[in-house]
């Protein structure tokens, strides 16, 4: 596996992977064995994790996790999937037995996370990727690349082009894309909330119109009305990085 | 509008571009982009906590709960579905929804004391929401989803150490427990901050609209007005409803309820009859004695005194009894004290309960399950007594039994007696659907709880018809209960919806 730990038996419905010391500590949330062992010298042991993910499936008794979208240790393990592939460099391995040396151009691709929030909210993804010689954007970057062959380390008899375009200087330009995309956006959902929000406002001053001395509920309700429809959007960048394709 | 962004990430870049820290790997940056894609919110409407949640099987009438009080509601509700449809399961689902959406991080759930563990472990189990429960050693900052009993919640130093905290999400379970707005529970409740409010009642009016009124107010004030003007329009008299229609639209505005009947599934039926009870001769004179004390003595001319005095009577002596021991401390002249006396001596005297003797009758012929309910906890004694010289085994049930007592009590009762005695503040909580006969021994001044003791077995799994026997003992005080309840009922249909069958068609027979 990615993280180096061994995958000791696999079939359709269940996996069971050997944790490294690392992996252990990250998810398996038992920080005083491993105070222990660390405090003593004594032998670690790191942790076998089953996984199930069809139980009535298993023929065999196998006692382990059931997981699916949405269980704690799936998603433990996506945090680690997030911390740990945010930021790639990759190197396309084009076959040619002909001899002939290949160049690449460098790219940057980022892929980011919009959200629009009030008591509501929608999510949309946007997969941009920038031609550091030219300045060309597409969208879908992800998608394009996700279907050549890449890897780490430049291949043999493979040379790249320098990037004409800084990489800062490109997040800069596809963050003014993201702008403008948001902008030309339909943002009748922030209008709707903003009215929701009006009429609970009016319908919480009617409750005291005739009190004189406002009480703090008062005040508090109102807090929480703001709150609730408070109209937000978040750009976030879930990964990206620096691609060398043909 | 605002537009949030962090420089985080940027900031990784420059560090891998200057070679400070290592690339990743391009099979977990696949797999990242890939979950996030999986995860993604496409619209702001539907529910998707469903597709989080494969295990749990949500029924129609929950999911289309949850759906309207996220976008219909914005959040803001009473859950006041019948007993036993899963109230919990749509404050769960909208809850996780809350969370998936990121809308809430932190949730407050306030419960009764015997049900936060069975909340703890529904949202854990069923909704992989890592709920705690409330403890004053922990650090409320760490500890984002909370479940706390109201009583403790609402004492110092916890309440101020609450209030401290920025909930998203408050729920309160039983919050009829609110109705009264001078209480100690609704200041707390209401000097809370309610983002987004979930109260969960099956019986949201108890007694009058004006509780209903005050549990709005705490949600939503001002939604049905302020209380000068809603007094205005409905006070002029309690029992009579006015202007129905248009209250209960508004009131539709904020709360869902689903019925039995409505709910489209295949529920079993309930036989509800009134078995009425003629006193023996004896039993009658001493009623009557009680009945007429007030005129005679000091001790009784409390209104109140004598009424509870026949109430208890229409159960067992022994519930009476009790009442009287504590009146003789209380009187000062001796005639008061010969008085009571007498009254003791002609109770020991007494041999016979009619009503117990019909209560045995009932539960010979059902030749089953049966769960009697009672008021006094005396007369939940006598009638285990009384039944066990019949040769029929029962176990005793009640609220302040502990959770590991009320599972054991409920194993016992499933597997090995035919009877269970519980009283009344045994009725929350415990989910009994292998039984089909209730017997109301005696009855409450509230016919919501009524509607709760048949719900714990007239519920999601019941696989029988249900049967209700509400006894009744004629010309005493339980005539007039009967009636008062039905008034009462009449109220609750009116303005939140219909009822299920409570005391049967006791309309039609007077």
């Amino acid at each position: 596996m990615e993280t180096n730990c061994p995958i000791v038996q696999e079939s359709d419905h269940h996996l069971s992977v050997q944790l490294t010391i690392e992996m252990d500590k990250r998810i398996m949330n038992r920080p005083f064995y491993w105070s222990y062992v660390e405090s003593t010298g004594g032998e670690p042991n790191p942790a076998k994790l089953t996984l199930i993910t069809d139980k009535t499936r298993m023929g065999l008794n196998i006692p382990g996790e059931v997981v699916h979208y949405g269980s704690p240790r799936l998603n433990q393990l996506f945090q680690v999937a997030k911390e740990r592939g945010a930021f790639v460099q990759l190197f396309e391995n084009v076959d040619n037995q002909t001899g002939v040396q290949t160049v690449l151009t460098p790219w940057l691709g980022v892929n980011y996370k919009i959200t629009y929030s009030s008591d509501r909210t929608k999510e949309m993804l946007y997969s941009l990727g920038m031609n550091l010689m030219t300045g060309a954007i597409m969208d879908g970057f992800h998608e394009a690349v996700s279907e050549l062959r890449l890897q780490a380390a430049i291949p043999p008899n493979t040379f790249y082009l320098p990037y004409i375009i800084k990489p800062m200087r490109a997040m800069e330009r596809l963050e003014t894309l993201i702008d403008e995309l948001i902008a030309q956006d339909d943002h009748t959902w922030a209008d709707e909330a903003a009215a929701r929000q009006k009429r609970d406002l009016q319908v919480l001053e009617y409750f005291y119109k005739d009190t004189e001395e406002r009480p703090e509920s008062y005040e508090m309700e109102k807090k929480a009305i703001k709150e609730q429809y408070e109209t937000k959007i978040k750009v976030e960048i879930i990964n990206g990085g620096l691609f060398y394709v043909r | 509008m605002r537009i949030e962004k962090s420089s985080d990430w940027m900031e990784g870049l420059q560090k891998r571009l200057d070679g400070e820290q290592e690339w990743d790997n391009w099979t977990l940056y696949q797999m990242s982009y890939d979950v996030e894609k999986r995860k993604l919110i496409p619209t702001f409407y539907g529910l998707q906590s469903p597709k989080f949640l494969p295990a749990l099987k949500p029924y129609p009438h929950q999911l289309e709960a949850a759906e309207t009080v996220i976008e219909r509601m914005n959040g803001k509700a009473i859950l006041a579905d019948e007993v036993g449809l899963g109230k919990t399961i749509e404050a769960g689902l909208i809850m996780k929804e809350y969370l998936i959406r990121g809308l809430v991080k932190k949730a407050l759930i306030l419960t009764p004391a015997s049900l936060s563990t069975q909340w703890i472990e529904e949202l854990n189990q069923k909704f992989h929401i890592p709920a705690v429960p409330f403890n004053k050693k922990y650090d409320l900052n760490l500890c984002n989803i909370v479940v706390a009993s109201l009583d403790m919640a609402k004492r110092s130093p916890h309440k101020e150490n609450i209030y401290n905290q920025n909930y998203d999400l408050v729920i309160v379970d039983e919050a009829h427990k609110l109705k009264n707005h001078k209480t100690k529970n609704y200041e707390f409740v209401q000097s809370l901050k309610k983002k987004f409010c979930l109260l969960l009642t099956a019986t949201p009016i108890q007694n009058d609209v004006f509780e209903l009124f005050h549990l709005i107010s705490l949600l939503k004030p001002g939604h049905l007005g302020n209380f000068e003007t809603f007094q205005q329009v409905f006070s002029a008299s309690k029992h009579n409803v006015e202007e129905d229609e248009f209250l209960k639209e508004l009131i539709n505005q904020v709360m869902v309820r689903n019925s039995r009947q409505h709910i489209g599934l295949d529920w079993t039926s309930r036989r509800v009859q009134i078995i009425p009870i003629e006193f023996s001769q004896k039993e009658k004179e001493v009623y009557d004695l009680i009945a007429n004390s007030a005129e005679h003595l000091k001790a009784f001319s409390d209104a109140f005194t004598v009424m509870t005095l026949k109430r208890e009577f229409c159960s067992s002596k022994e519930a009476a009894w009790l009442t009287l021991e504590k009146l003789v401390e209380k009187c000062n002249g001796a005639e008061e004290r010969a008085y009571i006396n007498e009254l003791l001596m002609k109770l020991q005297a007494l041999e016979i309960n009619t009503k117990a003797e019909k209560a045995y009758e009932i539960i010979k012929q059902a030749n089953d399950k049966v769960i009697i309910f009672t008021e006094y906890r005396a007369s939940q004694t006598y009638l285990q007594a009384y039944l066990f010289s019949k040769g029929i085994t029962s176990v005793p049930f009640n609220g302040k039994f502990n959770k590991s007592k009320r599972e054991w009590m409920k194993q016992l009762f499933k597997e090995k007696a035919q009877v269970l005695i519980a009283t009344e503040s045994g009725s929350e909580g415990i989910n009994l659907q292998f039984c089909h006969h209730v017997i109301n021994y005696d009855l409450p001044w509230n016919p919501m709880k009524v509607e709760q003791r048949i719900g714990r077995v007239h519920r999601l799994g019941q696989e029988h018809d249900v049967h209700i026997y509400n006894l009744a003992i004629k010309h005493t005080i339980e005539d007039y209960m009967l009636e008062l309840l039905n008034t009462k009922i009449g109220v609750f249909e009116k303005v939140v919806g219909e009822l299920d069958d409570i005391l049967s068609e006791y309309r039609l027979s007077i």
